[in-house]
């Protein structure tokens, strides 16, 4: 082979190497963000006051804003809200859920009440749960429970009347008593129900804690942006938003993370 | 001479009736089956043949007359009767192992005496080296092998098989029965194995219980007189087909009947 014939061929090689990164899904994630964050620069210099948040003013406070301790403490606050909320609405909505889906007379009593209060907006009690708890972090919790217990209720009902009668009567022909079966049979069945009720509380549970703080005006992310936003502090604002964002991101990644790990065969059908 | 092999009776009916509702299901089945002693059971779908296996097994009551394994009236499920379903009936979210482990673990056995007894059951049923995969991960033939271990480890002293092999293709169906014919040389036991295959009825039955008729009863009992151990010899042998034959012509006059009725 010659050596201009060696040389073409290194740069049809190089070619399609460079294609395929180009069209590599990484690739093409980060320049859509950098192209929607140079026109958000571009546009807010450009018509907007100097207060506006834009990416390069973000980025010069977003360490000291994560740093700053009060900051974290409204971080820990909002957070340590959502997740006890949740925890709460998982035991209560999963028990709550179980009993009316394996009981037709509980069904029968709850499911008016409990799909009627699931469709309710959360928003809606927010003055009412204001007047019972006052302007307190217990209002909070109590929102958050509100928004998420139904989901994880409703779920975990329809997980639990789901489950396949073939498995209760093979249970059955084993002589599994009944009490043995609901936690063998009837749990593991209803997972991944209970698992898109939970990812389903947790984005409502997200969106209730902030909307209650910004009521209620207690330490918390959402209050953290609603003041700064009424100081014409946007940047740091956004940076609250930023972690909002991460946590509920993070959430459904730790939520698909477990379910790959320790229920693989509930990705099937 | 049958009867001498067969043993005892294990299982005795007498006047078995069952109805849901206005439906008369079957009615008036009467017969022993000894304890060595395999039944096949064979009818048009819609028969009751799965109805009179579940009541047998005491997951529904009869609704006449009576049913009695080992001598005591079948008031629900039994220790020492075992089910194979028709759709395996395996828990997906339980590996081979755990479900082979199912019914043992239910009669109270330790945990040493699971790590001991299980893998032997699953060697039996050929599924060595899959004891960690999940039902999704393995194929139909082997999540069946994985029921049959599951009912095998509880050691039944009587095996009801639920059209076990209808849910598999017929190459691995043919496999299977080769299979449970070896496992059953192995470990004799009563055994009543529902089947619409005339072919795998007069396979693996000692005795053919024909039902027929609506609500369905006893058509016939053919004798089955071809020794044990079975295997692929057994399908080529004159006597076999002639069986076959025969149970076909019973089966078949009542099928063409229904279907003029249905065509008129």
């Amino acid at each position: 082979m010659t050596a201009h014939a060696l040389t073409a061929a290194r740069t049809a090689a190089n070619g399609s190497v460079l294609r395929a990164w180009i069209a590599s899904p990484l690739f093409l994630k980060i320049a859509a963000g950098a192209v929607l964050l140079f026109a958000w620069e571009v546009t807010v210099r450009a018509f907007a006051p100097a207060y506006v948040a834009k990416p390069i003013a973000i980025a010069r406070v977003f360490t000291t804003v994560i740093s700053d301790p009060q900051f974290l403490a409204a971080a820990g606050a909002t957070l340590g809200a959502v997740v006890g909320g949740l925890l709460i609405s998982l035991v209560l909505g999963t028990a709550v859920g179980f009993a009316m889906g394996r009981i037709d007379l509980v069904e029968r009593g709850l499911r008016y009440y409990v799909n009627s209060l699931f469709a309710t907006p959360m928003v809606a009690i927010l003055p009412l749960v204001t007047l019972w708890f006052g302007y307190s972090a217990d209002a909070r919790l109590a929102v958050v429970v509100f928004a998420a217990f139904f989901s994880i209720a409703v779920n975990a009902c329809d997980g639990a009347r789901s489950v396949p009668l073939e498995y209760l009567e093979v249970a059955r022909s084993f002589r599994a008593p009944p009490r043995h079966s609901l936690f063998d049979i009837v749990f593991p069945s209803s997972l991944p129900y209970l698992l898109a009720g939970v990812r389903l509380a947790a984005g409502r549970a997200l969106v209730a804690a902030v909307v209650a703080e910004f009521f209620i005006s207690i330490p918390g992310l959402g209050y953290y942006i609603l003041y700064n936003s009424r100081t014409f502090k946007h940047s740091e604002a956004f940076v609250a938003v930023i972690v909002l964002v991460a946590v509920g991101v993070s959430f459904e990644v730790l939520v698909n993370w477990l379910t790959r790990r320790y229920l693989p065969w509930a990705r099937r059908d | 001479m049958h009867t001498m092999s067969r043993g005892q009776a294990r299982i005795v009916m007498s006047g078995a009736g069952k109805r849901f509702g206005t439906l008369e299901v079957f009615r008036d089945i009467s017969l022993e089956v000894g304890e060595r002693e395999v039944l096949a059971v064979i009818g048009p779908s819609g028969c009751g043949k799965t109805t009179l296996l579940r009541c047998l097994d005491g997951l529904i009551p009869l609704d006449e007359g009576e049913i009695a394994v080992e001598g005591e009236r079948v008031e629900g499920p039994r220790q020492g009767v075992a089910v194979v379903f028709q759709h395996f009936g395996l828990f997906p979210w339980k590996t081979v192992f755990d479900n082979v482990a199912y019914g043992l673990k239910l009669a109270g056995a330790s945990r040493a005496e699971i790590q001991e007894q299980i893998p032997e059951f699953i060697r039996l049923v050929g599924l060595a080296g899959f004891e960690h995969y999940y039902p999704y991960q393995i194929s139909g033939g082997m999540q069946q092998r994985c029921g049959l271990a599951r009912a095998l480890a509880v050691k039944p002293r009587v095996l009801l098989m639920d059209e076990p092999f209808g849910a598999v293709d017929a190459q691995t169906r043919e496999i299977l029965q080769f299979e449970m014919l070896r496992i059953w040389e192995m470990r004799p036991t009563t055994m009543v194995f529902v089947t619409h295959a005339i072919d795998e009825a007069v396979l693996m039955g000692d005795r053919v219980l024909v039902l027929k008729g609506r609500p369905s009863s006893v058509h016939e009992i053919v004798e089955v007189d071809m020794p044990r151990p079975r295997d692929r010899g057994t399908l080529l042998q004159p006597r076999f087909a002639e069986l076959r034959e025969h149970v076909w012509g019973t089966l078949m006059a009542d099928a063409r009947r229904a279907e003029r009725e249905l065509a008129r």
